[in-house]
Parts: structure tokens; C-alpha cells; sequence
């Protein structure tokens, strides 16, 4: 395998992973189907546009993404995803009317044309003996140190047993004194600005406009049917066959044939396998 | 039964006999642009192209004297639904004939229910060779596009191994198989042709393919947000050091989204920019400006191409005499006239335009050379 080939992978797989987490969560702790994930991480990838815009400095993109994704998130929970807990198939639809909503929302105040982000660190750096982007390098790193930090916290954290409670249990957690109200917003509210954080780190490698979100959603789809809900192991091994797949698949043979191997892959699980290879731990 | 089925002709004969009485003050003409779908970035400026044309056409005597009106329908929907709408045009509001700005399988679809009784201008950069009665076309044709261009950049740019990279379908198909035989014939190579569907979001393998193949210069057909993404990650990669990258279809839109940072010697070719400095397009937008703001969808060669449609079909019914289809088919051929692109003349039912080739680096485009009176070598027998 050629280095570079490597790194596209680690590239692929690691991004992948980070923009599916937001829809694991939303999905697999609260059982909505967030078909409006694709559309934060859209809003994430608009806060450098905003910052530039208003002339603040480059060190405020972070703090002005996870206000506004955070905002837009509180707003739709407060009023309309709180009474959709649980209702799988109504949370499609009901999340689906709002992506369009904030696809249009967008589209008001930026416009239709695509927008660009300059990365913080340019140029390519020589590793593994390939000239690779230098961006990329700390973004995988980024996201490998990230992930590792999230499956500690998982592990030990209070917050994490109470919500595997809620999830088990719902009325009894309520029962033990859990305030599953303001658990379930904060662990929505987390679930997209965790997306929002994926589009900000992305934007300065694709392209920004207000229809960007849905390649997200379908990716990301594709990697939590292929791994499974309910934990971040399945996760990675989800965003590994489906990234990787097309990767490689992409570098051997052709682009076609990458996404039409992803596509069929996706359909053999949701056929014969459809809890993913590491069904929830309920 | 028999009574409701009267009501209705009463009805439709008021309609009819209203749309007469309106048609007669002034000619209505039909325009077909992109509101929704994948094309609906480029709406906004082409119906603000339309408009100043319209404004141009009328203060200098509109067609044969009669003032002209021009009548609206959204073509950014399936080709079948898109000849709903321009029948409803035709036939419901009396439009007399069309100027559209939309891609091929729709132009397919009108040319189908138009049936040569009617007028029809087709205006975006396509892949050349539909010819139909009573059909003329404005837009720039790969022959047009890389003719002249390909020996230019050979010679300026020093390049010689050209890897060709385009969406699946048949426009970058048929522009490469033409680029082939100009490659050729000013002595480089293809060192690579690769096909991407329109779903892929990310270009990586792509791009390890181009840097193994040692190009130095990349022909892009991608389209919209593909060329963004593929262009962003190509300077990402530090390819904009090995190879020139030439685009058909980059325009202000597509380079702003491509950003600053990404487009170093991206050069693209087309028959307007709106950084065009002669008198005639710098007169064009600044009255683009001062009719619809600053803060205006920004002017494009898409966009543009509805002023052109428009120009030209005043130009040929005034030659001609009539909005009449045979009328104007006589009358077509050597037709000639002006605009913000320059001299133009009716070829084989092809617009022969000067092209320019503008340099993208900085973001913002920089003609570097232009072309004069290039004819398409897809155009019609006649």
C-alpha cells in the first residue's frame, strides 16, 4: 500500500467518523432520526464565513460555531424534537421539514453561491515519504486524540451511566431522580455541535454552500448501518468499511465502481444484518 | 354536462380572445431560466440579463418596431415538466418566442414540443451539434473553447502532458474527445482520462493518479460543486506546482468557491467574464450594477448568455423582418451583431465569438489572451 494511500484512508476514515458521532448520539442515545445532521454540519462549516464576514479575528471560527450550531439546536429541541423522543419515523419527517428549513435559512442570508474558507496551516508536509497536506496530518491527529478523550469520558464519566439509564429505562431513571428532560436536550444539543465542529474542520478542504449537508447525512448513514448503533466501536468500524471501501476500491479501480461497492455493502447489511456489526449495548 | 362543457369554451374563449388583446400591444417573449434544481445558483443573474436586454432591445426600437415583453417560466425541473412550462408560455400566454438558458435534456424536450413553429434560443456553453429548426444557438462549444486555447497555453505555459478529468455524462465526453486531437495536434500527450459520477464528494485517489502520471496540465469538465471540491483539494495537495489546470465551465461563481488560496494557475476559457475590459462590457456591467445593486448575484458567462440569447433574436427578426420561423431560418445564416462579448456572427446556426482565456490566480479572473471571431466546428450543415 502507497503511503498516500494510507493517509487518504486515515483522512477518509477519521472525518468520516467525526461527522457520523453527532448522528450515533442523536440516534443511538435518543432514537431520533436526525435527518437534518447533514444540515449542521453545513452551519459548522458556515462560522469561519460568519467570523470573515463581521471581521472578527480567525481564533473566534471555534467559540462562533458552537454558539450559533448550539442555538439552532436548543431552538429546534425546545420546540419541536422534545416531543419526538422515541418516534422513530416521526423524527424523520419532522427533522427532514427542518433541514430544509435551515437549507432555505442559509440560503437567505449567505445566498446560492459557494463560499470559501482559507485552512490555518497551508503547504504539505513530507511524511511517510508522500508530500501530504499539512492540514490533514493535524486533522487526523486532531481527531484520533479527540475520540480517544470521548471513550475515556464514556467509560468513567456520571453523565454517560445516567444516560445509558435513560436509555434502558426511561421512567425509572425519571424514578431515581434523573432529569431525563435536560439530559436528552443536552445530549442532543452535544450530538449537533459535534457535527457543527466536523463541518467547521472540513470547510477548508470541500466545497461550502447551503445544499452541502446532504453527501454528509448519506455517509454517515451509510457508516452507522454498516457498524451499528448504540456505541463508538461500531462507529469506527462503520466509518472504516464505508470510507475505506470507497478509498480504496476509488484508488485501485475506479470512483464508480468505489461508490457503487458502498452502496451495495449498505443495502447487504440493512438486508441481512440490520442492527450493524456492533448492535447497541441495549 | 353538455351546459358545464359550454361554460368552459365561453371561458377559454374570453382567456384566448383577453391573451390576443394583450399580445397585440407588445411581442411577449418567452424566458426559460433555472429558479430551482442543481442550476438554480445561476438564476437570479440570468433573469437580471434577460431584463437589461429587454431594457437595451426596446430603447433601441425593440423587434420590428414593437416593444417587447418578456414572460418568465422556471426550468430547473425535469425536462418533462420544463416543456409544461414553456407550453403554458407559448400557448396560455401568447409568448411569440424563446430564449433558454437550462441544460441539454431539456433543450431535447422543447425542441420535441416546439416542432420548429416557433423561435427557439439556446444559450449556455454545451457540447455542440443540436440542430433542429427555427433553433439558434449563442453558447460557446468545446471547439470553440479549446481550439485556440490548448496551442496557446502550450506555447505560453511550456505544458505538454494533459490528464483530462470530468463528470460522467456526455459534455465532458465530447469535450475531450475533441481536446484529444488539439492536444495532439500542438504536440503534447494524454498522460490520463478519468470519469467521476456526479455523487462522489471527494477527489483523493483522482488526484494521486494525476501526480503519478506526471501531468503538467489538467482539463477540467467537472461541473459545480464537484469542480470546487476537486479544485480545492488539488491545491491542498500542492498539485498547482506540477500542472496548469484549464476549465470549460469555471466561472466567477465556481472560483469563488474554489477560493483564493486554491487557484493558482487555474486558468479558464469562455466567451465572457465579467472582467472583460472592453468598452462594450465594462459599459454592460456597469449597468448590471447600477439596475440591480452591488450586492447582486454576481455576473457569470451562464448568466450573461440570456442577454446574448436575447440580442440575437432581436438581431435576426429585425433582419428578417418577422418573428416568422422560415422567416428567420432564411435570413439566419452570416447574421451578424454586438455585444458585451464582442462581434459576433451567425454561423451554421453557431455563434462565432471571441473567446477569452482569463487566469484565475488571486481569485479573481485575469484575461491573458482573447481570441477574436472563433466559429464553432459544431454547428449545424445549416
Amino acid at each position: 500500500m502507497s503511503s498516500v494511500l494510507f493517509l487518504n484512508l486515515a483522512w477518509q476514515i477519521s472525518t468520516l467518523a467525526l461527522v457520523a458521532l453527532g448522528l450515533a448520539i442523536v440516534f443511538g442515545k435518543l432514537q431520533i432520526m436526525n435527518m437534518a445532521h447533514g444540515e449542521f454540519v453545513m452551519i459548522g462549516a458556515y462560522a469561519p464565513v460568519i467570523t470573515s464576514s463581521m471581521g472578527l479575528p480567525g481564533w473566534l471560527q471555534v467559540p462562533m460555531c458552537l454558539l450559533t450550531v448550539a442555538l439552532v439546536a436548543f431552538a429546534l429541541e425546545r420546540t419541536i424534537i422534545r416531543h419526538l423522543y422515541g418516534r422513530m419515523f416521526d423524527s424523520l419527517l419532522a427533522t427532514w421539514g427542518i433541514a430544509i428549513l435551515l437549507r432555505e435559512a442559509v440560503e437567505l442570508i449567505f445566498g446560492r453561491g459557494y463560499q470559501s474558507v482559507s485552512p490555518p496551516i497551508g503547504g504539505t508536509l513530507s511524511i511517510l515519504g508522500a508530500d501530504y497536506p499539512a492540514y490533514r496530518i493535524v486533522v487526523i491527529i486532531g481527531i484520533i486524540v479527540g475520540f480517544a478523550a470521548l471513550y475515556w469520558w464514556n467509560t468513567r464519566s456520571k453523565v454517560a451511566t445516567r444516560i445509558k439509564a435513560m436509555v434502558g429505562n426511561p421512567d425509572l431513571a425519571e424514578a431515581i431522580g434523573i432529569n431525563t428532560a435536560r439530559l436528552s436536550a443536552g445530549a442532543f444539543i452535544f450530538g449537533c455541535c459535534t457535527a457543527g465542529l466536523a463541518g467547521l474542520i472540513l470547510a477548508p478542504t470541500i466545497r461550502i454552500e447551503p445544499m452541502m449537508g446532504l453527501d454528509y447525512l448519506i455517509r454517515s448513514f451509510f457508516a452507522l448501518v454498516v457498524g451499528g448503533l448504540g456505541n463508538l466501536e461500531g462507529l469506527g468500524i462503520g466509518a472504516g468499511i464505508i470510507a475505506g471501501t470507497q478509498s480504496v476500491l476509488g484508488a485501485v479501480a475506479n470512483q464508480t465502481y468505489g461508490y457503487l461497492a458502498v452502496l451495495t455493502l449498505s443495502i447487504l447489511f440493512l438486508w441481512l444484518k440490520p442492527d450493524g456489526i456492533r448492535s447497541s449495548s441495549r | 354536462m353538455l351546459k358545464s362543457t359550454t361554460k368552459l369554451l365561453a371561458g377559454a374563449a374570453t382567456v384566448l380572445a383577453l391573451g390576443t388583446v394583450s399580445a397585440a400591444a407588445d411581442i411577449k417573449i418567452g424566458v426559460l431560466v433555472p429558479d430551482s434544481g442543481p442550476a438554480g445558483l445561476f438564476g437570479p443573474s440570468t433573469r437580471n440579463s434577460a431584463t437589461l436586454a429587454a431594457e437595451t432591445i426596446n430603447a433601441s426600437g425593440g423587434i420590428n418596431g414593437e416593444q417587447i415583453e418578456l414572460v418568465f417560466a422556471d426550468v430547473g425541473v425535469p425536462p418533462a415538466e420544463a416543456a409544461q412550462a414553456a407550453l403554458r408560455l407559448w400557448k396560455g400566454e401568447g409568448a411569440q418566442a424563446f430564449v433558454g438558458m437550462h441544460d441539454s435534456a431539456v433543450r431535447e424536450a422543447l425542441i420535441g414540443r416546439f416542432n420548429g413553429q416557433i423561435p427557439y434560443v439556446y444559450t449556455p456553453v454545451y457540447e455542440g451539434n443540436s440542430c433542429a429548426t427555427g433553433l439558434y444557438v449563442t453558447g460557446e462549444t468545446p471547439s470553440q473553447q479549446l481550439a485556440p486555447v490548448i496551442p496557446h497555453l502550450t506555447e505560453s505555459e511550456g505544458v505538454s502532458k494533459w490528464y483530462l478529468i470530468g463528470h460522467d455524462y456526455n459534455w465532458p465526453r465530447d469535450t475531450n474527445a475533441l481536446a484529444k486531437t488539439y492536444i495532439a495536434d500542438a504536440g503534447g500527450e494524454v498522460v490520463g482520462e478519468e470519469y467521476v459520477p456526479f455523487t462522489v464528494s471527494e477527489f483523493d485517489s483522482s488526484l494521486q493518479r494525476i501526480k503519478e502520471s506526471g501531468a503538467d496540465a489538467v482539463l477540467i469538465t467537472l461541473v459545480g460543486g464537484g469542480s470546487v471540491g476537486f479544485n480545492v483539494s488539488f491545491a491542498g495537495f500542492g498539485l498547482d506546482e506540477q500542472a496548469i489546470r484549464l476549465g470549460t465551465l469555471i466561472e466567477e461563481n465556481t472560483l469563488a468557491g474554489i477560493g483564493a488560496d486554491n487557484a493558482d494557475r487555474l486558468y479558464s476559457s469562455s466567451g465572457y467574464f465579467a472582467s472583460i475590459e472592453s468598452e462594450a462590457a465594462a459599459s454592460f456591467a456597469a449597468d448590471f450594477s447600477a439596475a440591480f445593486g452591488a450586492d447582486a448575484p454576481a455576473l457569470n458567462g451562464l448568466g450573461q448568455s440570456a442577454y446574448e440569447g436575447l440580442m440575437l433574436l432581436a438581431a435576426l427578426a429585425n433582419k428578417a423582418g418577422s418573428l416568422d420561423v422560415d422567416a428567420m431560418d432564411a435570413a439566419a445564416e452570416g447574421t451578424t451583431w454586438s455585444t458585451p462579448r464582442g462581434d459576433n456572427t451567425l454561423t451554421g446556426r453557431h455563434m462565432a465569438q471571441t473567446i477569452y482565456l482569463a487566469d484565475g490566480s488571486g481569485g479573481a479572473f485575469n484575461i491573458v489572451a482573447s481570441f477574436g471571431n472563433v466559429a464553432s466546428s459544431e454547428a449545424c450543415a445549416n
